[in-house]
């Protein structure tokens, strides 16, 4: 069965609804007023200079201005920074080293000859020396560091036990 | 194949000290004595290079992890260095196989007392969740750690972890990763010793050092997921066996004609 719908001139009448209720019809517009659709053939007519999406018109602008960090912050990443360079040192002359001794193991499996002896003597030579070195620099290193974010009691720390280390040798004690 | 076997036992012994912060020195040096047959006066300078190659490549991990802890590390470091320059000076009137009684039976309690105490409360991780107190039993016991050091020719570390856990109310990991980066230096200062008087044989420290580098860099990314109940435990069987030796060195000092 079908619906029927009433209909006057604006449009269907709602069923169960007084008139006094419905809301402000819609007005007839203005006189002098531009219409709306003037663009629209146009669009059709060219849909490539419309293309679907816009690019934002405003992007975001970048901040030219670097947020100011709190002090705390600034610091915590400074001293995180002299623990990369740390840890990055260690690792710098472990892996040398052990490069250096692993050539030299590679060497061995070459015919015996005296170039290739001097060379074996000198990659293990300078491996045990960068190894001897490393920790030490460490060492130097840590308290150059503690001593440039201002605790210099662990730089004195640091020279004390440099100087105890190079008195500890030199007079043959084994620390 | 020696070189190989020699590589073997290098990346045993770094695991392990990478894992405990002991260096890897006390298990080396039995295994390169009796399993080698290489001489005492060759195998201790080997296995201290050996603990300065441990040092940098698991302290490098653990620094960059923030487990070792920088500041503890310098201020124990100074004692522990005084300790070693003292027990250098009176090593000529002290009865070494009496401090090796001693010391040996003070390992055996600990070791003891770790495997049989359970861990009270969890420990944190990282060195941003704690306080170090006890400040002075910490330099004490690193100056007579450093003492033992040179009297002994044993590492700092069996008695430094257990100083700083036990004493210091530093977690477990990060007492073991500082002590980690302590070895090295005194390890270097000792291997400087015995270089300079011509006992280092860079034949033996090449596949060593090779071993204990990859056994170290294993060790120092296992240690942050390893239990520290494990850890620990570990650590006792380790402080064990340092405390036989010990024993066994003081035992045949104090009577030698009972072991001969």
């Amino acid at each position: 069965m079908a619906e029927s719908v009433e209909m006057n001139e604006v449009g269907p009448l709602m069923q169960g609804v007084h008139p006094s209720v419905r809301g402000a019809e819609p007005a007839p517009p203005p006189r002098n007023a531009q219409a709306q659709a003037v663009a629209l053939p146009a669009q059709e007519a060219f849909p490539e200079a419309f293309p679907e999406s816009f690019p934002e018109a405003f992007p975001e602008e970048p901040v030219t201005q670097p947020e100011g960090q709190p002090h705390a912050r600034r610091w915590a990443a400074r001293a995180s920074r002299g623990e990369r360079w740390i840890a990055r040192m260690l690792r710098t002359g472990a892996v040398m080293s052990g490069g250096m001794f692993v050539a030299s193991l590679a060497l061995e499996l070459l015919p015996r000859d005296e170039s290739v002896h001097v060379a074996i003597d000198l990659l293990r030579k300078g491996a045990a020396s960068m190894l001897l070195v490393t920790p030490v620099a460490r060492l130097a290193m840590a308290g150059t560091l503690l001593g440039l974010r201002g605790e210099w009691r662990y730089t004195a720390i640091a020279a004390g036990v440099l100087g105890l280390l190079a008195l500890a040798v030199g007079a043959g004690f084994q620390a | 194949m020696t070189v190989f076997l020699l590589m073997a036992s290098g990346v045993m012994a770094g695991g392990l000290g990478a894992l405990l912060g002991i260096g890897g020195g006390i298990v080396l040096v039995p295994v390169l004595v009796l399993g080698f047959g290489i001489p005492l006066e060759q195998a201790v300078p080997a296995s201290l290079m050996c603990v300065v190659a441990n040092s940098c490549a698991a302290a490098a991990s653990y620094v960059e992890n923030k487990l070792s802890d920088l500041r503890l590390g310098l201020t124990l470091e100074l004692a522990t260095v005084m300790g070693a320059i003292v027990g250098g000076l009176v090593a000529a009137f002290v009865a070494e196989a009496m401090v090796a009684v001693v010391f040996g039976l003070f390992t055996l309690f600990v070791s003891l007392q770790m495997l049989l105490l359970r861990a009270p409360v969890q420990e944190p991780v990282t060195t941003t969740q704690y306080v170090p107190v006890n400040y002075p039993l910490g330099i004490s016991g690193s100056f007579v750690a450093g003492g033992l050091s040179a009297l002994l020719g044993v590492g700092g570390g069996p008695l430094k972890v257990p100083l700083m856990s036990y004493g210091m109310r530093v977690p477990f990991k990060v007492a073991s990763a500082t002590s980690n980066l302590m070895v090295g230096v005194t390890g270097a200062a000792s291997v400087a010793a015995y270089a300079w008087r011509g006992h280092l044989n860079l034949a033996l420290v090449a596949p060593l050092v090779v071993g204990v580098l990859a056994g170290a860099s294993v060790g120092s990314r296992w240690m942050p997921k390893v239990p520290t109940a494990v850890l620990k435990k570990l650590f006792a069987a380790v402080l064990l066996l340092v405390a036989g030796q010990m024993l066994w060195k003081g035992g045949e000092g104090l009577w030698p004609s009972l072991w001969k």
